[in-house]
């Protein structure tokens, strides 16, 4: 196959367990966001916007809906010739069939894949994680510093530093020490999870790591330590723009909050760097005659007739007369029937509240209220 | 199963009274319901009922219509067998008015009839807003032994733009311009036999302007032509009156229903247009709001397009107000249908009557 500059590595099979009903019948990329989006538009349409068109997404804990959304990545405008999106998922071999035991080993069993797109770089990204950035950036930088691996970092609050890997670099950017969560942070950089590396000397390290029995086979546990161990040349890229993690319920729910407002942290509607998805097609939503919506995102297909305050109605959510659903987000075909009141709420996919229920609680010192996909909220519930 | 039928799709045809609306584009390329065209109307039909080739005839002024279907991706026509046939129209469908089946249009576009194997060919019009299962009309054509069968339905209303079905028993014997109430109103859907077809072009070879319908009953050869009467939603868009009746009916749960039925999907042009926003002290009521769009004023009793922004302080009511339209701080719209691309200016009245519906024709504001 040709020779590519950059390819990029989505790790999309983790089991997402911090998202709890909403990952149980359903891989976390493939979590409804943002009303019309799910979790890896926003990846895929970065690499679609970087110019990047080979993209290998790993899959293993429930692929099935991730699979079908992706498609051939047409979607994304990703359907190039003997480029695209291709699923990998763990596979047999003569030795037997083994599971991807983490992310450096999901890579090193799909090397079949990188060798055949035979890149310069090769960038890892996670599927779990909400921002838009231009990768071409992040490569430009990494050739500048004739990098073996570029690490993407981001200034984080102080007091948070120590829930993530903290790297410290010198005055050229070069990475001079790798901390995982340390107790006292003494940088506030924090690795996005996100990395370049010489398609070469990644190859070398993952075969090398294979070898390893005392490796847990994982980018920030055991590579990049190495890496640095070895001296190899590793640089940060800092990123300045908003990102978040949105692998648990309370980001998800937060995240999803930051979309609203008159100045939402995350701009949905620039036309410059789009984020595209898979959309179904469905009309446009319906507002009835005593529907009260304010500060909401609303996509086609829902219909509302009761009020509506600071949420997320996703495609086909219904909201019944005299109903109220404050600061909540509906996901795809969530019903909250008439009467019902959903307050700090995440209703998951054709989740339902029957008629008078109330669910979640105004009380933030409690967690969002969360129903998975297809559960029926009733009374004493 | 491969379909035993293809579909041919005439899109070319201007309205019956002029308007504001087609002036610069084909009934079949009006947008409509905030995210479609009416030409996804019989598209979506057609491959709901499993055909994946049609043939569409469009117009001179096809721009906006081809922008639109592409290659046919979006209704599943980009096949390696069959798929979507562009077909040219005369300059005479396309300049005159009222035209459903024009027999010259079909006839220079006979090659798309002959090359293909499938037993039936279902024509259909651009003008009719309905969502039915063709297919158990094919069905009934299949097991009827008819020449043809027109898809019809009893008319709730006058309308001088229709055609009615005169009928003895199970065969309809003529057709007549303009129907009355409790009439079998055609939807301007019709199942042919493609031999028998193929035998009427033939036979008629030499008639310029006739309409494939008095073709067919003139013909001597004796055609059994039938009907098959459906009884949903389905209503014709002729002109901006009924344009806009049609496109408010939406806002009726019954009529969104059936035609936005989840099992038979209208399909359209794909978009990546982020959901509608909503901010603080917009007023909206008893609207139809399409993706993309941004509210911070007021909309009652109105269908907005994809992408349209409301500014503080504006009032849209009674209206359509078409994709990437902005209507700034101030400004009022009453009655009004405002076609795409408009900048409506601060402090800006537009006012219609509901008996006399103002048109802003489409603008070039991007």
């Amino acid at each position: 196959m040709s020779k590519k500059e950059c390819i990029a590595m989505l790790l999309a099979g983790g089991q997402g367990s911090r998202l709890r009903e909403l990952t149980k019948k359903n891989a976390k990329p493939a979590v409804s966001f943002g009303g019309k989006f799910r979790i890896i538009d926003f990846p895929l349409s970065n690499c679609a916007n970087s110019g990047i068109d080979t993209v290998g997404v790993l899959t293993q804990y429930r692929p099935y809906l991730l699979h079908a959304y992706i498609g051939n990545g047409s979607a994304w405008d990703l359907d190039e010739p003997g480029a695209g999106v291709t699923t990998l998922s763990p596979y047999a071999t003569q030795e037997g069939m083994r599971e991807f035991a983490g992310t450096a080993d999901a890579i090193y069993q799909n090397i079949d894949f990188i060798e055949a797109h035979d890149p310069e770089t090769v960038l890892i990204l996670s599927g779990d994680q909400l921002y838009r950035m231009d990768y071409a950036k992040m490569l430009a930088a990494h050739k500048a510093h004739k990098a073996g691996l570029t690490i993407a970092v981001m200034p984080v609050p102080w007091e948070d530093a120590s829930r993530f890997g903290i790297l410290l670099k010198d005055d050229d950017d070069r990475v001079v020490r790798f901390d995982e969560k340390p107790e006292k942070p003494e940088s506030n950089l924090a690795s996005m999870g996100i990395y370049i590396f010489d398609a070469k000397l990644l190859l070398d390290e993952l075969r090398a790591d294979a070898e390893d029995p005392r490796s847990s086979h994982d980018f920030g546990g055991d590579i990049i330590p190495k890496l640095l161990e070895e001296e190899k040349p590793v640089y940060v890229y800092e990123f300045q723009d908003f990102w978040r993690d949105v692998g648990t319920v309370a980001s998800y729910h937060e995240t999803s909050m930051d979309l609203l407002g008159d100045e939402p942290k995350f701009d949905l509607y620039t036309s410059e760097f789009p984020i595209m998805s898979n959309v179904s097609t469905r009309p446009p939503h319906y507002v009835g005659p005593e529907a009260v919506v304010e500060d909401c995102l609303v996509d086609n297909g829902a219909r509302i007739f009761g009020t509506v305050k600071h949420s997320i109605l996703s495609t086909d959510a219904y909201v019944g007369e005299r109903a109220i659903v404050e600061d909540s987000v509906l996901l795809p075909g969530a019903v909250v029937k008439d009467g019902a009141h959903v307050v700090r709420a995440i209703l998951g996919e054709r989740a339902v509240v029957e008629e008078n229920v109330k669910f979640g609680s105004v009380d933030t010192t409690k967690d969002t209220a969360l129903a998975g996909d297809d559960v029926v909220i009733g009374r004493g519930e | 199963m491969k379909s035993k039928a293809i579909g041919l799709i005439t899109a070319n045809y201007k309205t019956n009274v002029p308007c504001a609306l087609s002036k610069r584009r084909p009934m079949a390329g009006l947008p409509f319901a905030g995210r479609y065209r009416l030409i996804d109307f019989p598209l979506s039909n057609m491959v709901n009922a499993g055909i994946r080739t049609v043939g569409m005839i469009v117009p001179q002024n096809y721009r906006s219509l081809l922008d639109h279907v592409g290659t046919g991706r979006d209704w599943m026509l980009d096949r390696k067998n069959g798929g979507l046939f562009i077909l040219p129209g005369t300059v005479y469908g396309g300049t005159h008015e009222g035209f459903r089946f024009l027999l010259r249009d079909i006839i220079d576009n006979k090659a798309f009839l002959i090359r293909d194997t499938a037993d039936y060919v279902v024509l259909s019009g651009s003008n009719m807003v309905v969502n039915f299962d063709l297919k158990a009309a094919i069905v009934a054509h299949e097991a009827s032994g008819n020449t043809a069968t027109i898809v019809c339905h009893r008319a709730s209303a006058i309308n001088d733009d229709t055609t009615a079905l005169v009928t003895d028993g199970d065969t309809v014997t003529a057709l007549k311009k303009g129907v009355k109430y409790g009439d079998l109103e055609s939807l301007d859907y019709c199942i042919f036999n493609r031999d028998d077809l193929i035998d009427v072009l033939e036979n008629f070879a030499d008639a310029d302007y006739l309409s494939l319908e008095e073709a067919a009953f003139k013909s001597e050869a004796h055609y059994k032509i039938g009907y098959w009467e459906f009884d949903g939603y389905a209503a014709g868009v002729f002109d901006a009156k009924s344009y806009y009746n049609r496109t408010m009916d939406i806002r009726k749960p019954e009529v969104y229903y059936a035609l936005f039925n989840p099992d038979r999907t209208i399909f359209t042009k794909a978009h990546d247009a982020p959901p509608a926003k909503y901010f603080k002290g917009s007023v909206v009521r008893d609207s139809l709001v399409s993706a993309g769009c941004r509210i911070s004023g007021t909309v009652r009793n109105s269908a907005l397009g994809r992408g349209v922004i409301i500014e503080p302080g504006a009032v849209v009511t009674n209206s359509i107000v078409m994709q990437s339209c902005v209507v700034q701080s101030g400004a009022r719209i009453e009655n009004a249908i405002i076609d795409r691309y408009n900048l409506i200016p601060s402090g800006t009245e537009m006012r219609g009557t509901p008996d006399d519906i103002l048109i802003k024709e489409k603008a070039e504001y991007v």
